[in-house]
């Protein structure tokens, strides 16, 4: 081999190394505050329940076998599953023009579309939950206002079920779905469209041919953080979702804080954590066949 | 018969008149470059011939049909950018098949005219491959091949050598140009470099400041500059200044200058008195040290050489040639291109000679 061949891949192997220490910190955060509980968890999962201490002495595989023989609890992951996919659709379907035009615009206006968008992550989770509180429940904003124009005689139910959590949900993760897609839309060459164009596409086949499938990163990207979001948000199914719209995580908080159950409620994590990714996995493989051909 | 025909067009994005009364006849088959510096409005004339811009006056014709208010896609035009632009989430088949599939060209049509392009770019056996598997080159003559195979009315190309480094943008200079002679296609250029508009164009718009300042075949723009800055922006000129001091004939004139009385060549209709700035390319003239000059005498040039004395200040050697700068008793410097291996030093008395023909007369 010429020693100009050899020469880049040393190169390459030296920046490998300073990259090597640069994981670390990364690294060592993740071992410390992700990977050790998680173990500590599953470890609690399979020990004895107790009434004397957190958990007993011997270990069972009991709590894993009660709750998939459980239809009550099928149905709260069935009905988390439901929402999280809702919610990652609706907010798709939001968030591509929102995104799109983002991409698109050179207007001084869209600075404050940017705002709009990151909004809802400037505001606490609790206040903004309570506002949509104020909006949903039963003589809130929203049934006052239906009632009013004379579109209903009687209050809707927009809370304390699946419904309030979908709404609210989409509004906090809007922004998780339209950043990783706007910077996806952004690297696209505009030329890319207009080369289209002049070869006879209108723009709707050009969005179809080109910037569709060449956006599927971010698509990608922001659908599985926003369902993954989705499924272990606590706090808005916790105050909206009421008994109609409880989930998983509302569950196994309420396993662990309220019935002292930490065996069981560490099992019931530990099944949605297992669900969580073996959705996320199929719908990688099912999303790479369509990214197959992207650089 | 003109196959283009851009119609005073204006263009205005808020205060800044982009486009100022562009007026453009483009005949059948014809390669026209813009040419100019960034900003001059170039490229906005191409979009707006594209359709991705709309002039706010003025009409564009292809043939007899106005196109003006047509989309891109409905205007029968093939388009290659600076950028390439390929697809690149198809094969090279797939993104030469893309307007073909609009057109709803049958799949075994479609076949064997892709087929046949890439012979004519020189890309066969290169169908399977994706654009990042190939250089820029190949690139960017897949991106020709694309805009080709459609066989579209009008061929429009943005800068396409921008990116390619020098050896290769001089060999696609002929590739372009011997391939748009050979499918006959109207074409419209646009490039910033001088010497690419020069070899390749069958005529030159040089625009400046969204107005256009000279519009003729490279020879014309060359030779008969419209103005200063024509002259300054295509090649190399040496200006000298003057005034009209009386017309020989309809195009040739003699000029009082400084340096003394020269003949010159220049537009019609100049009159007595005028400030001009006779322009000579610094490869007409010849250069003799003054000694040699003085033993030969002045019986060898025909009676319309002007000479002019000067002194060697700089040399710089080019390889093909010396760069001398010549300081005249005026003042002026001019620049003049001699043989490689002409000994001539700095410090030393030369003869300048250049016949009448080879200047022409600017206004200033």
């Amino acid at each position: 081999m010429s020693a100009v061949e050899a020469a880049p891949r040393i190169e390459s192997r030296s920046n490998r190394g300073s990259a090597t220490w640069m994981v670390v910190p990364a690294l060592v955060l993740l071992i410390g505050f992700f990977a050790l509980p998680y173990l500590t968890i599953i470890t609690m999962s399979l020990r004895e329940a107790s009434t004397r201490a957190v958990y007993g002495e011997g270990f069972t595989l009991a709590h894993y076998t009660s709750a998939l023989r459980d239809f009550y609890i099928w149905g709260i992951l069935g009905r988390t599953l439901l929402i999280g996919a809702t919610v990652t659709v609706i907010s798709l379907l939001l968030g591509y023009p929102v995104a799109y035009h983002l991409a698109k615009s050179r207007s001084r206006w869209t600075s404050l579309l940017y705002i709009f968008v990151l909004s809802p992550l400037l505001v606490g989770l609790v206040v903004r939950t309570f506002a949509w509180m104020i909006i949903l429940s039963n003589n809130g904003v929203a049934n006052q206002a239906l009632q009013a124009v004379g579109l209903i005689d009687f209050p809707l139910q927009l809370m304390n079920n699946s419904l309030g959590v979908t709404i609210a949900l989409t509004h906090v993760f809007l922004p998780f779905i339209i950043l990783p897609l706007l910077g996806n839309l952004q690297a696209i060459s505009p030329d890319l469209a207009m080369a289209s164009r002049s070869l006879g596409a209108s723009r709707m086949r050009t969005f179809w041919k080109v910037t569709l499938p060449l956006s599927m990163p971010g698509i990608q990207a922001g659908t599985i953080l926003v369902f993954v979001l989705s499924i272990s948000a606590y706090v808005t199914p916790a105050m909206l979702g009421g008994t109609g719209g409880r989930t998983m995580s509302v569950l196994v908080v309420q396993y662990l804080v309220d019935n002292f159950r930490w065996p069981a409620g560490a099992a019931l994590a530990i099944i949605m954590a297992a669900v969580a990714v073996i959705f996320v996995g199929l719908y990688l493989r099912l999303t790479a066949r369509a990214m197959r051909r992207l650089p | 018969m003109t196959a283009l025909t851009i119609d005073r067009i204006n263009k205005r994005y808020g205060n800044l008149h982009i486009l100022k009364d562009i007026s453009i006849p483009i005949g059948q088959g014809e390669f026209v470059s813009l040419l100019g510096p960034s900003g001059c409005g170039k490229t906005t004339t191409l979009r707006c011939i594209a359709g991705f811009e709309r002039p706010d006056t003025g009409r564009i014709l292809f043939g007899e049909r106005d196109v003006t208010r047509a989309l891109p896609e409905q205007r029968d035009i093939g388009m290659v950018f600076q950028s390439y632009a390929l697809f690149p989430h198809m094969t090279v088949a797939e993104n030469l098949s893309f307007g073909l599939e609009v057109r709803k060209v049958a799949p075994a049509d479609r076949q064997r005219r892709i087929a046949d392009v890439l012979a004519m770019v020189r890309l066969e056996g290169y169908d399977k491959r994706y654009p990042r598997e190939l250089s820029g080159g190949q690139q960017q003559r897949v991106a020709l091949a694309r805009a080709l195979v459609i066989e579209p009315s009008v061929l429009l190309l943005d800068e396409p050598l921008a990116n390619l480094d020098a050896t290769l943008r001089d060999e696609m200079r002929f590739f372009i140009r011997d391939l748009q002679q050979r499918v006959g296609i109207t074409s419209i250029y646009v490039t910033h470099d001088q010497a690419e508009a020069m070899v390749m164009s069958d005529k030159i718009v040089v625009m400046s400041a969204g107005t256009i300042s000279q519009f003729g075949s490279p020879r014309e723009i060359y030779e008969r500059p419209a103005s200063q800055s024509v002259a300054g922006f295509i090649g190399r000129s040496n200006t000298i200044g003057g005034k009209i001091a009386e017309a020989l004939g309809q195009d040739s004139y003699k000029v009082e200058t400084p340096c003394g009385s020269i003949g010159a060549t220049g537009p019609a209709g100049l009159s007595r008195g005028a400030d001009v700035k006779i322009m000579i390319r610094p490869e007409n003239i010849n250069t003799r040290s003054q000694a040699a000059a003085a033993g030969q005498g002045a019986g060898e040039g025909g009676h319309s050489d002007n000479v002019l004395s000067g002194s060697v200040v700089n040399s710089v050697y080019q390889g093909s040639a010396n760069q001398l700068a010549v300081k005249l008793g005026s003042g002026d410097r001019v620049i003049v291109d001699v043989n490689g291996r002409n000994p001539l030093e700095v410090g030393e008395q030369v003869a300048l000679r250049f016949a009448a023909r080879d200047t022409w007369l600017l206004a200033s």
